[in-house]
């Protein structure tokens, strides 16, 4: 139990030093330390995995971390460290605006640490049910952060967020029992939940059962990634919360939904049904893709676009798993995740400026913000998959191992809509950093705001322009 | 084949689901979802007899005091607060909605009829089909109805099909397993209802058909 | 002529005379528990036997408009009644008189609400013919939970021959019990639609103009209006007694119900539904007419589980 409580002590913390009436600059400062400290002792904890000298660490039973499970949670507390930091700058700014909501505030940091809290667990989960628990947890705490604003648009956006999410959950649970009866119908087998041991007896596993609990587990982990006929909560919640609420759903929540239909594809593929394990999530993918990068040509709100353009990548990072390319699935995830924190938060920043989330009331950003503005056209480009960028090598990768598998039609319908929304996102990006700005718009420190968008977008350059991420993640 | 007491109390749980569909009523709706909790915690207590596994007591238990009572008094406080009692329907009328769950009762016996069989104990194809007639009465109550506390109902008919049917289906979920979705839920509801006062609040109605500002 | 068995005289001697009182009996205990509920003493409880006696001895006041259709309709109703209570199960201990088939039943009802419409149409009387589009509307919205349930109960026996369908089968399991207990109920609440009572139309208000069957009736006078309040009580009766016959048929699974106690049954199944359509009837208030078919919606929900439950035991079975 105390192996169990070493991995939630720091989030722990953080939620209770959050809830303190302290001085707000020292909590906030406070709990981004916490968070950087949980991302170096994740770190040191994972170590051995990550190295590949042991396989797998048991923490608890049920609780385990395998390696892309330790790479993923390593991710998951990058992208909330980072989004929570550059939160001291945004909420500063946003308290000079609207004074009084020092508690909104503190609410908001108290949910980021049940959040990461929650996200921690689905990474390590070895265990179906648990996993369930985890990711319905997430969604709970995430409420708060989409709710945050508390205007009518976002008490909107949370209820959909909340209802349709949790409905989708309700059918992942449904999925899961299926697949739990089905180890039960296995030959003298007593039933597990476990995934470590639904893997190992997989070809005893009661086809049908099994089929029916992926397709509803596909279906429920499905709707919390925003892929594409399930998707209608998704831009609604990430343009209603604030920049550094959007950068954790959009970084952290997607990648952790995404893991458990990883894991759930990896049991049906042990089982040997590489049409059902493969098949279905490659053809959910390239469908999302397509349509989120039609749905992208309309867009009028900025975080919208981004939002739009985070189902995409859920998509591109589903025919991933349709693959079955571990390596190819974290790096995709790890370069989306990287890019579009950064863009969130900079558009966070842009809009505290601009007061407006209109893509027509932005304007100029380039004479008033020039720091901003170019950042933000480079985070476009790193999220959009153009070259140099990290996305840009793993989507490279990925059309390549299609081709390899003679996938063409897959490779065509990507090659579409990446191109299709590579034009769209640089025709509004261009719109928002060029012409004047209106006279009503703030002027900001820009270096503080900058700084961590920076590191990122540094970082997923390097991922693209080195071999080391792929080296890193080299997986078994 | 005569019914066992189980299978009587779970076909009972699914027809109150059905009258559910058809009550305009909110507070005749979350008598129901008692209700209907409670028997379903009445075939968890019978089954830990016929299994042998103790931990269905506790379960049953948690059932009564945390679902049967407090999430329906939760619910009719947040009513009686709100000071909305029925819920007219959105395109669908309540009793033609009535009738599709009826429908949808049959066709889920041919669902679980395809299921696959087990030796368990209180596994039957009558338990199959009230769990997942439960479900789908539920899906029926969220997409037909308006206002905010009766999707709450509908979600929460939903999870009870998905627990008869891991009740009766599998031999049980782990108790962890079991206690976190009930803590999930709980937790579930009362955010959900929280946002329902905020709905009051802020839009003078709950009706959430009309939450449209949002869109593309 | 075929030899008398002395158990059918017996079955006949009880039979006439229940013909008479019972209808008598169940309007008045209707009307006694509303008045009682109301703290009225009310009427006695054979009040119809005397107003029948009163009508009869008092002249008839007739439209000039009419033709023989409103004449003859009393007359034509109260026979098709009588044939109805001869070859419908309503009673366990009627004599038997050959078999008849249960649509044949449902579709003589059907002919008397629609000579009862005629006739309303026919006295030219603007009141009478709201109430006849009323009940037009209602036997449409009603006819499929009536048709739904008897369906159920004839797929459940495998047959729609009445005294095939109403045997009382000797181990019938739990299923049959249900299909007995929703049709049961199906026709129960479609009943009250059929007699115009409570949820759906009040008769006890004097307001003609919101009325179904009273204002259908406003025309009728002297022994035609006797024959039409007789043959009302006498329709109440035997559909209540068709669903008590249902409802003692939810038994066997449980208990074998001996001769008597099913004669006794009968007899108290039906005085029990006038009692509790009282009391229903002072708790409850009319329904607006377009919150109506929100009621029938309920028998027709009986009716569609219980031919549900019908038909999947006869795939299991």
């Amino acid at each position: 139990m105390d192996s169990l409580l070493k991995l939630i002590l720091l989030p722990l913390l953080a939620a209770g030093l959050s809830l303190l009436k302290l001085n707000p600059a020292l909590s906030r400062g406070g709990v981004s330390l916490i968070f950087w400290s949980q991302f170096a002792y994740l770190i040191y904890l994972l170590e051995p995995v990550l190295l590949g000298k042991i396989k797998v660490l048991t923490l608890v039973p049920g609780i385990a971390a395998d390696k892309i499970g330790a790479l993923f949670a390593l991710l998951t507390t990058l992208v909330v460290a980072t989004a929570m930091t550059h939160a001291c700058f945004f909420f500063q700014n946003e308290s000079q605006a609207e004074p009084g909501s020092e508690e909104h505030v503190r609410i908001f940091y108290f949910s980021a640490s049940l959040l990461l809290m929650a996200m921690t667990f689905v990474c390590f989960c070895d265990n179906l049910g648990y996993l369930w628990i985890a990711i319905e947890g997430t969604t709970l705490a995430s409420a708060a952060l989409v709710f945050h604003s508390r205007t009518k648009h976002s008490l909107e956006a949370t209820w959909k967020y909340l209802i349709i999410c949790s409905v989708g959950i309700a059918f992942a649970l449904f999925g899961t029992i299926l697949i739990f009866a089905s180890s039960q119908q296995a030959v003298d087998a007593v039933g597990t939940l476990e995934i470590s041991g639904l893997m190992a007896m997989a070809p005893k596993l009661n086809y049908s059962l099994l089929r029916l609990g992926f397709v509803f587990c596909l279906l429920g982990y499905g709707t919390k990634a925003g892929i594409f006929p399930l998707h209608s909560w998704l831009p609604d919640a990430h343009s209603e919360a604030p920049a550094p609420g959007s950068a954790m759903l959009s970084g952290g929540l997607l990648n952790c939904a995404l893991l458990a239909i990883f894991r759930l594809s990896q049991i049906v593929l042990s089982a040997g049904h590489e049409n059902l394990a493969l098949k279905l999530p490659l053809v959910m993918g390239v469908l999302s893709v397509l349509a989120a990068s039609l749905f992208l040509v309309r867009q009028s709100g900025i975080k919208r676009l981004w939002a739009y353009s985070s189902i995409e990548n859920v998509g591109i990072i589903l025919c991933a798993i349709g693959l079955n390319a571990p390596a190819l699935f974290f790096l995709l995830a790890l370069n989306h995740s990287l890019a579009k924190t950064a863009i969130f938060l900079l558009s966070g920043n842009i809009i505290q400026v601009c007061g407006s989330k209109q893509i027509h009331d932005i304007k100029g950003v380039l004479a008033n913000s020039p720091v901003w503005a170019m950042m933000l056209a480079v985070s476009a480009f790193a999220v959009t998959g153009a070259p140099p960028f990290g996305a840009f090598v793993s989507e490279w990768g990925l059309l390549a191992l299609c081709a390899d598998k003679g996938y063409w039609w897959v490779v065509a319908s990507l090659l579409m809509a990446l191109a299709l929304s590579f034009v769209v996102v640089s025709y509004h990006v261009s719109r928002c950093i060029w012409g004047t700005p209106a006279p009503t718009y703030k002027t900001l420190k820009q270096l503080p705001g900058a700084f961590f968008p920076a590191l990122l977008i540094i970082s997923t350059l390097l991922a693209g322009t080195t071999a080391l991420t792929q080296k890193l993640v080299l997986l078994p | 084949m005569n019914l066992d007491l189980i299978e009587l109390v779970s076909i009972a749980a699914a027809l109150s689901a059905i009258l559910m569909a058809g009550s305009t009523h909110l507070s005749m709706n979350i008598a129901l979802y008692s209700l209907q909790t409670f028997l379903l915690s009445l075939a968890t207590y019978s089954l830990a007899g016929l299994r042998a596994e103790s931990h269905f007591i506790w379960v049953a238990l948690a059932i009564v005091v945390l679902k049967a009572l407090g999430i329906p008094l939760f619910l009719h406080w947040i009513m009686v607060k709100i000071g909305v009692n029925s819920d007219p329907g959105t395109t669908l009328a309540p009793p033609l909605a009535m009738h599709c769950c009826v429908l949808l009762m049959g066709l889920s016996y041919f669902l679980a009829q395809s299921l696959p069989s087990s030796s368990l104990e209180g596994h039957s194809w009558a338990n199959a089909t009230a769990a997942i007639s439960l479900l789908l009465s539920g899906l029926i109550l969220m997409l037909t109805r308006r206002i905010a506390l009766s999707q709450i109902i509908g979600f929460l008919v939903i999870e009870n099909g998905i627990y008869l049917f891991a009740l009766t289906q599998t031999s049980g979920m782990p108790l962890v397993v079991e206690m976190g979705v009930l803590l999930d839920v709980l937790v579930g509801v009362m955010i959900s209802g929280l946002l329902v006062f905020r709905i009051q609040r802020s839009f003078e109605h709950i009706d959430v058909t009309q939450l449209t500002e949002l869109r593309d | 002529m075929k030899e008398l068995d002395p158990n059918e005289i017996y079955r006949w001697l009880i039979f006439l005379p229940s013909l008479l009182i019972l209808p008598a009996l169940v309007l008045g205990l209707l009307r006694k528990t509303k008045a009682r509920l109301q703290n009225r003493i009310g009427a006695p409880l054979f009040q119809l036997l005397f107003d029948l006696k009163k009508l009869s001895g008092k002249g008839e006041t007739l439209s000039d408009a009419i033709s023989w259709i409103f004449r003859s309709t009393a007359a034509l109703n109260l026979s098709m009644l009588l044939l109805l209570s001869l070859v419908c199960p309503w009673l366990v201990f009627k004599p038997a008189l050959g078999t008849s088939d249960l649509f044949y039943v449902m579709y003589v009802f059907a002919a008397i609400r629609f000579f009862t419409l005629l006739a309303a149409l026919d006295s030219a009387s603007p009141f009478a013919a709201f109430g006849a589009s009323r009940e037009a509307t209602l036997s449409i919205l009603v006819e499929p939970a009536l048709m739904l349930s008897f369906a159920a109960l004839a797929v459940n026996a495998k047959s729609s021959e009445l005294s095939r369908v109403f045997e009382f089968a000797a181990n019938s399991g739990v299923e049959a019990s249900a299909i007995w207990a929703f049709a049961g109920m199906g026709i129960l609440l479609s009943s009250l639609v059929e007699l115009s009572r409570m949820p759906i139309d009040d008769p006890t208000t004097h307001l003609e103009l919101t009325m179904v069957h009273e204002a259908m009736i406003l025309e009728a006078s002297g022994r035609t209006l006797a024959l039409l309040e007789y043959g009302q009580a006498l329709r109440m009766t035997i559909l209540f007694g068709l669903v008590t016959q249902c409802f003692m048929h939810v038994f066997p699974a449980v208990i074998a119900l001996s001769l008597g106690l099913k004669v006794l049954l009968s007899f108290l199944g039906i005085l029990f539904i006038a009692i509790s359509l009282g009391i229903f009837e002072v708790l409850s208030v009319k329904l607006r007419w377009r919150r109506n078919p929100d009621f029938i919606a309920y028998a027709l929900t009986m009716g569609l589980l219980a031919s549900l439950i019908a038909v999947g035991k006869g795939l299991l079975s």
